[in-house]
């Protein structure tokens, strides 16, 4: 018997393709992006792609405001046009700390579709530890925020040790390490171990590599385990797929999903 | 939707140089838990073995594959040094051990892949309708597109992605050269197998897994709701590779 012919989530997800369970994208974009063709990057089409599996909530920031093109506020006109399944992050770019306090002066407008913000440090080449983020960290471990942190091993703006620094220094913002760090999944353990319980590791690019899920399952537990696919960069079928593929518990693909998320912002939010 | 047929174009199996990984059992096993019905396998870590160890290796293995699921690829070099039987002979051998299609590594095994160093053996491949597996291609874009150009007769199946989209590399490939395919193993574009079924025809598109390195669930289950007709996903869950296996002269 094949996994899509058990009585689990794998044979309803085969049989129907929609997911009879809340599933919480969080880590998503919108926009065209330098390097690759996306046709699906704009919302109308993104959004089409999120029902058909059925994705109850993503989480976005916009690439032409992490590129400092965009304002947040525009990005949050698109979120209210689908507001049954787009939430944003604050888009943080370092280089123009003037958006930034605006932005953050006036973060009760961006809710309840804002939910926390977005660091790209290796694209704007700035090290997370820098000065230049200091006032978002700070406001965001004030109002208890989530922060969706780029990440990728061996990369000096955001690599494991700079990370490892920074949730140690700040314990009520809730970081969301986006890659885990790839590749330094040492760091991402530790940065879960040695917080102040204020971590999760969010899974994008990795739901699909044989025996990832499952190592870092088994590093931290499914309960600091968030489910993301950057959408538009990766598909959602691919990425659920992964998940369903991994040798884990259905309580662990359950925590990943959805159960994780809504514990820390609530069911729907 | 009934069940459905799969035929994985990119598999590697059996131990290497970096380590250990599922030989013929543990892929064979693998393949029942996900329902993959055959796979066109070849060596891990390929590009660290000499020619004749990868097909060697790749032709134990296929023949200790008793339910005969799986299918080998084997590697050609330059025909000026005469490791290799001549292409007559090579394709003779390729049938008796049960392998379908070849492929090269120009870098690893120190060779220019030219008309002047493999024209023999790829004009009867081209002839033959043998397939040419291109791992890779991602980051390899001026090695494929040149020899795509050297030898445009082939009946070549490219590598499409390594997790990150590769359209605007292999999309003018695939409208060039008519006889050129897409392997899907790391497209992992949202709805980009569909789009690329759409413009080129189903018929130029197999699925592939990427395993070990990749899993099958999230390739097959981005396949099967690929937003294409059951007909079409059919045709490039299994059906497509299946016919040029059957279909090249060996």
């Amino acid at each position: 018997m094949t996994i899509w012919q058990q009585e689990t989530l794998a044979r309803q997800l085969w049989t129907t393709g929609k997911s009879p369970i809340p599933i919480y994208d969080m880590h998503g974009h919108m926009g065209d992006s330098q390097a690759i063709y996306h046709k699906r990057c704009q919302a109308e089409e993104m959004v089409k792609h999120l029902k058909r599996i059925g994705v109850t909530r993503l989480v976005f920031s916009h690439m032409d405001a992490l590129a400092g093109i965009m304002r947040n506020a525009e990005v949050l006109e698109i979120c209210k046009r689908y507001p049954d399944i787009l939430r944003m992050y604050i888009a943080i770019n370092p280089h123009h700390p003037e958006y930034i306090k605006e932005d953050l002066a006036a973060f009760k407008k961006f809710q309840p579709y804002a939910v926390g913000l977005k660091f790209l440090p290796a694209y704007h080449k700035v090290a997370v530890t820098a000065p230049a983020y200091e006032y978002a960290l700070k406001f965001a471990d004030e109002h208890a925020l989530p922060v969706l942190f780029h990440t990728w091993g061996n990369i000096p703006e955001n690599n494991g040790k700079v990370m490892l620094e920074t949730v140690q220094k700040y314990s009520r913002l809730k970081f969301f390490i986006a890659h885990c760090i790839y590749g330094e999944w040492d760091y991402a353990e530790r940065c879960v171990k040695e917080s102040n319980g204020n971590v999760w590791l969010e899974l994008t690019a990795i739901p699909g590599v044989r025996g990832l899920v499952e190592k870092l399952v088994g590093q931290v537990g499914s309960e600091r385990l968030l489910f993301g696919t950057d959408m538009p960069w990766f598909d959602e079928y691919q990425a659920v797929g992964g998940i369903l593929a991994a040798r884990i518990s259905e309580e662990d693909r359950h925590n990943i999903l959805y159960r994780n998320v809504e514990n820390i912002l609530g069911r729907n939010f | 939707m009934e069940e459905m047929f799969f035929f994985d174009a990119n598999c590697r199996i059996g131990n290497g140089p970096f380590g250990v990984h599922p030989g013929v059992d543990g892929l064979l096993a693998e393949m029942d838990i996900f329902g993959i019905d055959k796979a066109l396998v070849r060596c891990n870590d390929a590009d660290q073995l000499s020619a004749q160890a990868f097909n060697r290796e790749i032709s134990r293995m296929v023949k200790s594959d008793l339910s005969g699921r799986l299918t080998g690829v084997w590697c050609i070099l330059p025909e000026q040094c005469p490791e290799l039987p001549p292409p007559e002979e090579f394709f003779a051998q390729m049938r008796t051990n049960r392998i379908g299609a070849i492929t090269l590594f120009p870098k690893a095994h120190g060779f220019m892949a030219s008309k002047l160093s493999l024209g023999k053996i790829l004009g009867e491949a081209a002839e033959r309708k043998i397939p040419v597996m291109l791992y890779n291609c991602y980051r390899n874009e001026e090695f494929v597109y040149n020899f795509l150009a050297e030898f445009p007769n082939l009946t070549a199946i490219l590598n499409a992605g390594n997790k990150w989209g590769t359209d605007r590399t292999l999309r003018p490939l695939l409208e060039h050269y008519e006889n050129v395919y897409l392997e899907t193993s790391g497209y992992w574009v949202p709805e980009g197998i569909r789009d690329l079924a759409e413009i080129y025809g189903a018929e130029r598109l197999i699925y592939g897994s990427g395993f070990p390195t990749f899993d099958y669930g999230s390739s097959m289950l981005q396949l099967k709701y690929s937003g294409l007709p059951d007909d079409a996903v059919r045709k490039i869950a299994g059906g497509n590779l299946q016919n040029l296996l059957k279909g090249c002269d060996l």
